[in-house]
């Protein structure tokens, strides 16, 4: 029996880490994920690993990318706008292929915006934030556990691919507590980072580098880095999916917007509505050929987002016009309540079976 | 004609920042923002760094500034006062203003130690007319009271806490004064709101002098140095008296102590007071304290001896 135990958010992701062999953090204060630096600052120390609170989100992803090239597990989490100032170095380490965790617990943007939770930077996660052709594997988690689930899962990925692997959660997810399954982390196989800095004696010296001058060169560099990103997208899609067999409209929602969508949706299908329920789990890659195998002119999609409507293009795309996409979000860090939802679905249900 | 600094007149002057502003109560950023903007003879225009003064004093819809002020992401605010400050004199070369105007920019510790410390030396490189005011609280406390590089020795906080391991900061808390005093800019001071004259009068002078200033002002923190609320200015007194933050000026390269105490107290007047420091008051860290001790003498006496008054 796993341990059942009850903890704040940020601290699961924490801990998570550190089970799965996390022994480098870095980090900078920001507000609505505080408590992951705080947690790693003594956790670490037991865990006989590093903790080091940078001067800057700045100086801590690129202490992740020193740590990373070491060979090390390297992870640093932020909020929205900390993320948006690690975009040079997240480029860096795509161009490199270096594997790291960076967390995003979003904030309500744009600008320093506010500090409740936020889905606004779907785009930035998971269409490259920085320049250059490049994709983070971003998980979207909906509960603490599953925070603890894709933290571990996240640094084996980003050692498989040797790409950084975002978790996309937000503030909401980071603050609140409930009760999850301490799951023991069980490494898989990957291969030896032979490629790490790690010491050259009785070995040809390693070279880590994103810069390649030489004539068709880059091309090529992006021609590996567009396979990898292929290969994810035939292996590592997640999605739940609940009662959309039969059903006339689907709510699709990730991360906390999913769950509060869940609980409309559950009492929507408790009185007889044929509704369904899709969660990307991972955002890229996106479960495209899974909406659009749902696609059809009798069903329609609605997205349910914390924003302005980000997820609701990919969903668009996926489906490519053979159903109805409608959208409802919210902006500027306000929280959906089930409530909301439910009014709202129940009136484009109206529409859809109606007239 | 100037106002004079006496209580009587000052407290005829506007009030600048308005009561009604969410910071804590007994925090001591208020009361040195209300200092600065109270000793100025200009209209004046402040650019403000992300912190506990920013979010506090500009709640959504309601503003406790009654000057013009301006707030960017936490690391900008030198460089945004650069910018407003260069068109205001290109403005004024070409004719179309011709009132005189004092920039000034406000940071907390964490946006002018740290993130914020590359634009700011580079608006000082640059020139700008401008004086940048650090208030000083030793941590970051807007978002939960994690250590920075002004952070001193021992202190305990969320990301370097006290424990069994651990016993507060292991490291030095980074001299900042100095550090801008070595871009060789007009003008450089150090104050603290217990000694409100000194403060400004500083503030004065820095406002009269043409190009890069920068003062520290020294700001407890009630939560951060989880001290009692009412005991702000007392603290701030005892961090100059025990020498922990002396009062100093270098202008045009010239260091004059402003205040030297009578006599120097010991270091634990001032850090006795504070749960912060709680720990360094075991037995087993007697060595820490007497560490700690050392380096504000060394401190001082570098100070002494560099305004050549041994």
């Amino acid at each position: 029996m796993n341990k059942k135990l009850f903890m704040r958010g940020n601290e699961v992701i924490a801990e998570a880490a550190i089970q799965a062999g996390c022994r480098f953090y870095a980090g900078y204060p920001i507000t609505p994920q505080n408590e992951i630096p705080e947690y790693m600052s003594w956790r670490m120390e037991e865990a006989g690993g590093v903790f080091i609170q940078a001067e800057s989100e700045l100086a801590a992803i690129n202490m992740v990318y020193g740590a990373s090239a070491a060979g090390a597990r390297a992870m640093t989490s932020s909020s929205s706008p900390g993320i948006s100032l690690m975009q040079e170095t997240v480029s860096y380490l795509c161009g490199a292929e270096l594997p790291a965790v960076i967390v995003n617990m979003q904030r309500g943007g744009p600008g320093l915006g506010n500090i409740s939770g936020s889905q606004s930077d779907y785009f930035q996660a998971v269409k490259g934030g920085g320049h250059g052709d490049y994709k983070l594997l971003v998980y979207a988690p909906y509960n603490l556990q599953e925070l603890w689930n894709l933290t571990m899962l996240a640094f084996d990925k980003a050692d498989e691919y040797r790409n950084p692997v975002m978790i996309l959660g937000d503030g909401v997810l980071g603050q609140m507590m409930e009760p999850f399954y301490q799951m023991p982390y069980i490494k898989p196989a990957l291969p030896e980072k032979t490629w790490a800095l790690s010491g050259c004696r009785d070995r040809e010296p390693n070279v880590i580098k994103s810069l390649y001058m030489g004539e068709g060169e880059l091309e090529f560099r992006n021609s590996i880095l567009q396979e990898k990103f292929r290969k994810m997208k035939e292996q590592e899609v997640r999605f739940e999916a609940v009662g959309v067999e039969d059903a006339k409209l689907i709510v699709v929602a990730f991360g906390i917007a999913a769950r509060i969508a869940l609980s409309a949706v559950n009492r929507l299908r408790r009185e007889g509505v044929k509704i369904g329920f899709f969660r990307p789990i991972t955002l890229f890659p996106f479960p495209a050929n899974e909406l659009l195998s749902l696609a059809g002119s009798a069903r329609r999609f609605v997205t349910i987002e914390l924003n302005a409507g980000q997820m609701l293009e990919d969903v668009r795309l996926a489906v490519n016009g053979k159903s109805d996409v409608l959208f409802y979000g919210r902006t500027g860090g306000m929280i959906i309540t089930p409530e909301e939802i439910y009014e709202d679905l129940q009136r484009l249900r109206v529409s859809n079976s109606g007239q | 004609m100037a106002t004079g600094l006496t209580l009587k007149e000052l407290s005829k002057k506007e009030m600048l920042l308005t009561a009604g502003h969410r910071m804590c109560a007994g925090c001591g950023a208020p009361i040195v923002v209300k200092m600065v903007l109270l000793a100025s003879e200009y209209p004046l225009i402040a650019a403000n760094a992300t912190g506990c003064l920013e979010v506090s004093t500009c709640i959504s819809e309601y503003t406790a500034w009654k000057i013009p002020w301006i707030h960017n992401a936490f690391e900008n605010a030198a460089a945004t006062i650069s910018g407003v400050e260069t068109m205001y004199r290109s403005l004024k070369k070409q004719g179309k203003i011709d009132k005189e105007i004092k920039f000034i920019a406000f940071g907390g510790d964490g946006g002018t130690y740290d993130i914020g410390l590359q634009s700011l030396s580079g608006a000082m490189e640059r020139g700008h007319d401008m004086l940048y005011v650090c208030y000083d609280n030793g941590a970051y406390m807007n978002t939960g009271i994690q250590r920075s590089s002004a952070t001193p020795f021992g202190a305990d906080t969320t990301t370097c806490p006290a424990g069994d391991v651990i016993q507060g900061k292991p490291q030095q808390r980074k001299d900042m004064t100095r550090i801008m005093a070595a871009h060789g800019i007009p003008y450089v001071a150090q104050a603290s709101p217990s000694h409100w004259m000194d403060l400004m009068k500083k503030v004065r002078k820095a406002l009269d002098i043409k190009g890069p200033k920068f003062m520290n002002i020294i700001s407890p923190c009630n939560r951060g140095w989880r001290s009692r609320t009412d005991d702000a200015i007392m603290l701030s007194k005892l961090a100059v008296e025990t020498c922990y933050w002396p009062l100093y000026e270098i202008e045009n390269g010239v260091t004059k102590v402003t205040f030297k105490p009578k006599e120097k107290k010991p270091l634990k007047d001032f850090i006795k007071p504070q749960g912060r420091f709680k720990h360094l008051f075991s037995p087993e860290n007697e060595g820490m304290l007497k560490t700690f001790q050392e380096m504000i003498d060394r401190e001082w006496e570098a100070l002494l001896k560099a305004s050549g008054a041994e």
